[in-house]
């Protein structure tokens, strides 16, 4: 089964966000998930401590580089999905990651320095398809959208499509039922209502159908 | 959001085949340290840890009990290990004597 990473060089991308909404989902469609806490600040690991897991689902915390392709071999099996959320910094870590990746997503919020921090894990990507001799999926996923899309958003979508990157659609919106997902755990169907619900589980859920296609194309 | 339910087939989901070879792990490293990602793992602290008992690397009594073994060597001009044998003697003697 494929193993999705999530990586951005850059901090706050919402690289957590989009990994619990990602395998939320894809457990509510059910998928067996299993999420690779890799990332020292333990966001996912802080997610999966305030409320009862949804089912399906699995959280692994403190995978460092020393155990990052063996943990990744150990769960890449039939009938599990894996995830995997990586620390928001240029490292070894994200490195060896993306080499046993499926698909990578690129996370990043629609403004300058997240793309041009973020366009360094694009790069990274190209070289070691290189250097394995194998093609890697990627995608970015524009996150913290607003429903009024700015002028430098709008530019940089323009500059990522004539490089042939390829943008996942719906971008994640800025909500706050997913930044309360880190205050009550679970997935979007079992917190209390947060904002508009019905609007987020929407976004979510066609999030996670643009992934599992790519991940079910014929090429994947 | 689409009107059909998402339901995932897990008969269409499919995994590449990947070299974990250690060959392929060293090109991978030797990639990314050229494009600045680099190993960030924390340094491991080198030597032997301290005991969790005591919280003393080689110590092995707590240190109340070290203190006091250390003044009464100090008193009788010994070293700390002949006060050691001799309570060993002694716990020897008492526990023949119980026997």
């Amino acid at each position: 089964m494929p193993t999705v990473v999530i990586a951005s060089p850059k901090g706050g991308a919402g690289k957590s966000t989009a990994a619990i909404i990602l395998g939320t989902e894809l457990a509510h469609a059910g998928a067996a998930v299993t999420l690779l806490d890799c990332d020292p600040n333990r966001s996912l690991s802080l997610w999966a401590s305030r409320g009862p897991l949804p089912s399906r689902i699995t959280v692994l915390s403190d995978v460092g580089e020393g155990e990052i392709v063996r943990t990744i071999k150990r769960h890449d099996m039939d009938g599990q999905i894996v995830i995997v959320d990586l620390e928001g910094v240029a490292s070894r870590l994200v490195s060896r990651a993306i080499s046993q990746a499926d698909l990578v997503i690129t996370p990043m919020r629609a403004t300058t320095l997240d793309a041009t921090v973020g366009v360094r894990a694009l790069q990274l990507i190209r070289e070691e398809e290189e250097a394995l001799d194998r093609r890697i999926p990627h995608a970015v996923v524009f996150t913290m959208t607003r429903a009024v899309r700015s002028r430098q958003h709008s530019g940089i979508e323009t500059s990522l499509r004539d490089q042939s990157v390829d943008l996942i659609e719906p971008p994640l919106m800025e909500r706050t039922a997913f930044s309360a997902l880190f205050e009550f755990g679970g997935d979007l169907r079992s917190m209390p209502a947060q904002g508009n619900m019905a609007a987020a589980i929407g976004n979510a859920e066609d999030f996670a159908r643009a992934v599992y296609a790519r991940l079910t194309a014929e090429d994947a | 959001m689409a009107d059909k339910p998402f339901s995932v087939d897990l008969g269409r989901l499919k995994s590449r085949e990947k070299d974990r070879s250690a060959a392929a792990v060293e090109r991978v490293d030797r990639t990314g340290e050229e494009l600045g990602f680099v190993d960030r793992d924390p340094v491991k602290r080198r030597g032997r840890k301290p005991s969790p008992r005591t919280g003393q690397v080689h110590a092995k009594v707590l240190p109340h009990v070290a203190e006091e073994i250390a003044a009464e060597a100090r008193r009788r001009g010994v070293q700390q290990g002949v006060v050691l044998e001799e309570a060993w003697a002694l716990y020897k003697s008492l526990e023949s004597t119980a026997d």
